[in-house]
């Protein structure tokens, strides 16, 4: 998995490209790290890039969400698709982090 | 070795595999990326195999992969005619080979790695895509079984062979805490050398007319037990408040059957095609 993020005027907003599994934990510290520094209120992730994700992957999409919260930031989940759609729906993520089309 | 000793090799191995599960793969040839060709042609003689340079043909064929071997991700080895990927233990020769190549032949699709080349290699991927030219597979259905096997995969070798515990708080500590004992874990050569063992096998559709109209048994059925060498765990009600724990919930969606056995080192899962 790789990422970049796009500051905006209201939001930043990060894509994530590839594969998101166990594997990209040191990924997604510095991920978590970075989206806690910048100023902006709402943090986007944007998952129309990406392509796979596994249990692990989830497990770190909740620990942002949970960081976003402590450092009182919105954390929205943006354009999840096709296998990324289907797990976290089956997965019910939807009740824990808010998602957008 | 005399040419008697070759077939003799050959013919151990399958009658190995015979005695339990069937032959259900006749190898022919043995490739090897990085292996001088001489060493090769030695190791395939002995095993009673032709030496493979490149895979090619229709006739099955072994592939033995070290981790430091560059080339052991190529898309190809992992397609067919290649039924079996299996890292030559340390120091071993034909007769090491012999024991997993029986196992082998008893399976449609075969891996014994250890964790620090399974590790780098993505192998739920690699497995539907090997599947996938099998018994070709489309959507949703790919999308999901790949999830599982990746779970799978990737349950016996985090929490497996290398003893990782699961991310349970949410929170950035957590996930250091996950990084860092996977990276420690990681670099213990002998957490490192446990193996991961795959077995897939592939059962047709049950022809003959049902009673009730058509049923799930006219889909082929894959059947895939992954073991580690971990310490097991005893299965329980799982939780999945925390970051870890949805592994075994999303395979068990997926999958037909789920059974752990061996005291939590191995699972068995049951797919309809």
């Amino acid at each position: 998995m790789d990422y970049g993020i796009e500051v905006r005027d209201q939001e930043a907003v990060v894509r994530l490209r590839g594969r998101l599994t166990f594997n990209d934990h040191a990924k997604l510290r510095t991920l978590i790290g970075e989206m806690g520094q910048n100023k902006l209120k709402r943090q986007v992730l944007d998952l129309s890039s990406l392509e796979f994700v596994d249990s692990a992957g989830i497990g770190m999409l909740l620990i942002a969400r949970e960081e976003m919260d402590r450092a009182a930031k919105q954390f929205v989940l943006r354009g999840a698709a096709g296998q990324v759609k289907r797990v976290l729906t089956v997965a019910q993520i939807a009740k824990i982090v808010p998602m957008e089309d | 070795m005399s040419d008697g000793t070759t077939q003799s090799a050959a013919d151990s191995a399958a009658r190995g595999a015979a005695g339990t599960v069937g032959c259900r793969t006749r190898f022919a040839g043995l490739a090897a990326p990085g292996m001088p060709a001489e060493r090769l042609g030695r190791l395939a003689q002995a095993l009673g195999l032709a030496p493979v340079a490149e895979p090619a043909g229709p006739a099955a064929l072994a592939v033995l992969l070290t981790g430091a071997d560059p080339g052991s991700d190529a898309d190809e080895l992992w397609l067919p005619p290649v039924a079996a990927w299996i890292e030559p233990p340390d120091g071993s020769d034909a007769a090491g080979l012999v024991p997993l190549l029986a196992e082998a032949t008893g399976n449609d699709l075969y891996l014994n790695l250890t964790t620090a080349t399974a590790h780098d290699l993505q192998l739920g991927g690699r497995l539907l895509a090997a599947l996938n030219a099998r018994h070709r597979l489309d959507g949703d259905r790919r999308d999901d079984l790949e999830l599982a096997l990746h779970e799978a995969v990737s349950n016996a070798l985090v929490h497996g062979n290398l003893g990782v515990a699961g991310m349970k708080e949410l929170s950035a500590q957590e996930l250091e805490r996950f990084s860092r004992d996977l990276g420690d874990r990681l670099a213990d050569p002998t957490l490192a050398a446990r193996r991961i063992i795959i077995a897939l096998r592939i059962d047709p559709a049950e022809d003959g007319p049902t009673q009730n109209g058509p049923t799930q048994n006219d889909r082929a059925l894959a059947t895939v037990e992954v073991t580690d060498e971990g310490a097991g765990f005893t299965p329980g009600p799982r939780i999945s408040s925390g970051a870890s724990g949805r592994g075994l919930d999303l395979i068990g969606n997926i999958a037909e059957e789920l059974e752990i056995g061996n005291g939590g080192r191995s699972i068995r899962l049951r797919f309809r095609l």
